[in-house]
């Protein structure tokens, strides 16, 4: 087939790549199992067809390279597998290991023809990063930052990560408009858009952390709410920079990405996992109740114990006053009957006493009488004893008198002036008075001198004074 | 006594009264006045439970301010 020119033997293009094809086709004439990583699966979705770009890497440099061919029907066999067995669909920066032709084309050149994926190796893989992550975590002591963080007692401002259409957000809302409806519970939310699933979640879930992060103040908490997407496409959430994102999150991150498969990274270090959305609002408004309830308690407490507190005092009250009044009653019947009896015994002993007083009284009037009839008839006996002695005696005492005044008729005969002038007495005058000196007598004077017979004149011839009493 | 509790405080205070009345610590004298600030206690955290004072505006405001500097952390 080959034309001689000038003396060269020369091929068309199409010879070469022909004689290339089968070479090719009887060197490689089966299918071989090959380990590779999937840079990209270059998914058309117009035809169906891939075009993944694997590589194999050596310390992160690219190696071995190869363009590859997945055609749709092989595509949609191995997709199904992956998602029932992976939980993952088919995506790009996975290792894989694959049941692949070695084919030439002439006009498309060298590629490989993938028929099957074995599942398996690349969830080997996926679970071998996801440990990873977890470990990195651990080692670099962040695994349980969030967990130890406080959540509010009341949880009530909400950052929600999630998107718009989504089922998980709607069922997330209807939980709390239900909460509102029933119990008044008022929540403030604010979603912040991002993708949930895929690898492009990543990227899109940090930079709405991010986001929240700024304005962290706003919030008590914040909810990553998926749902009704399947199970599909969450080893997003082994990822090792998310993780450490949510691990270091200045608030509590709650999840709810609602599948069944095992737990994500991102949940386990996340504050909690509700792992449903609707589980998640359940939660919230849980924390609410967990509020609410001891608060609705504390006010039936309160009414109740106070309304027995007041009873109670009632009934001490009512007990005391009961008491004081029968004990001030006793005493009032006490002392009446006290008084009464005193009253009583007064009463007793005036009328003994007045009897007993009046006896005497009685007693004393008898005795007075008879006391002055006594004296009476004795007074008069000493009377009438006396009237016969006064008449005795004055009869005496008469006679006695009688005989005195005799003597003294003697006396005075005896001492009468003739009596002594008979006796040889005589009294001198002068001028007709006695005289008893010579003091007064002066010579020639006339004297009258009286003698018991007769009277003799005489005249003063001298005086001579007498000596005292001679 | 701090008139504008959070709900913490708030809630704290309201137990602690409670607690004080169930073991009859309280004289009929001061029941009044704890039955009074308990019902304020109760209406402070009633209202946290059904209201919040966040403005979306405001959040928007802050987070159009600072977007700039989210990738700096």
């Amino acid at each position: 087939m080959s034309e001689e020119i000038n003396g060269k033997k020369i091929f068309s293009l199409l010879e070469v790549t022909k004689s290339i094809q089968k070479t090719i086709a009887d060197r490689y004439k089966s299918s071989y199992w090959i380990k590779a990583e999937m840079n990209k699966l270059n998914y058309y979705r117009h035809s169906g067809h891939c075009y993944p770009e694997l590589v194999e890497k050596v310390n992160g440099k690219v190696v071995a390279q190869l363009r590859c061919n997945l055609w749709k029907d092989d595509y949609i066999k191995i997709n199904n597998t992956f998602q029932r067995i992976l939980k993952e669909p088919l995506k790009d920066g996975i290792k894989i290991l694959f049941l692949a032709t070695i084919n030439f084309h002439p006009e498309y050149g060298l590629s490989l023809r993938i028929i099957d994926i074995d599942p398996s190796f690349t969830l080997g893989d996926l679970e071998k990063e996801k440990q990873e992550t977890i470990k990195k975590l651990k080692d670099e002591g962040i695994y349980n930052r969030n967990k130890e963080l406080k959540l509010p007692i009341l949880p009530q401002r909400i950052a929600i990560i999630s998107v718009e259409t989504s089922k998980g957000y709607a069922d997330f809302l209807k939980v709390f408009e239900s909460a509102k409806i029933s119990w008044r519970y008022h929540f403030f939310y604010f979603l912040f858009p991002s993708l949930l699933q895929g690898d492009n979640a990543v990227p899109s879930l940090i930079k709405q952390l991010r986001r929240i992060k700024k304005v962290k103040q706003h919030f008590d908490v914040v909810a990553i709410i998926r749902g009704g997407g399947g199970d599909v496409g969450l080893s997003c959430y082994n990822s090792y920079s998310l993780a450490k994102e949510i691990a270091l999150f200045p608030i509590p991150v709650l999840s709810g990405i609602g599948h069944s498969t095992n737990e994500t990274v991102a949940e386990m270090i996340s504050f909690e996992n509700a792992i449903t959305p609707t589980k998640l609002a359940e939660l919230l408004i849980q924390k609410f109740h967990n509020f609410s309830v001891p608060v609705q308690k504390a006010e039936e407490k309160i009414i109740d114990k106070s309304k027995r507190l007041i009873k109670e005092e009632k009934t001490k009250f009512a007990s005391e006053v009961k008491l004081l009044r029968s004990v001030t009653q006793g005493i009032i019947i006490q002392n009446k009957n006290e008084v009464n009896q005193q009253a009583q015994a007064l009463f007793q002993q005036s009328r003994f006493r007045i009897r007993k007083e009046k006896d005497n009284l009685t007693f004393a009037g008898e005795q007075i009488r008879k006391g002055t009839y006594q004296f009476c008839t004795s007074e008069k006996q000493s009377i009438m004893q006396f009237a016969v002695n006064i008449k005795k005696d004055i009869a005496s005492y008469l006679k006695q008198l009688k005989l005195i005044l005799s003597g003294t008729e003697q006396n005075l005969i005896n001492l009468s002036p003739r009596s002594v002038l008979k006796r040889g007495y005589s009294i001198t005058q002068l001028n007709g008075k006695s005289i008893r000196t010579i003091d007064q007598l002066k010579e020639g004077e006339i004297l009258n001198t009286i003698l018991y017979e007769g009277i003799v004149l005489s005249s003063v011839k001298s005086t001579k004074k007498s000596l005292d009493n001679e | 006594m701090n008139e504008n509790p959070n709900y913490k405080e708030a809630f704290e205070e309201l137990q602690e009264i409670v607690s004080e009345i169930e073991q009859g610590e309280i004289s009929v004298d001061e029941l009044s006045q704890k039955v009074k600030r308990a019902s304020r206690l109760i209406n402070i955290c009633k209202s946290k439970l059904t209201t919040t004072e966040e403005d979306v505006n405001k959040i928007l405001r802050e987070l159009d301010t600072v977007t700039d500097d989210n990738d700096e952390e």
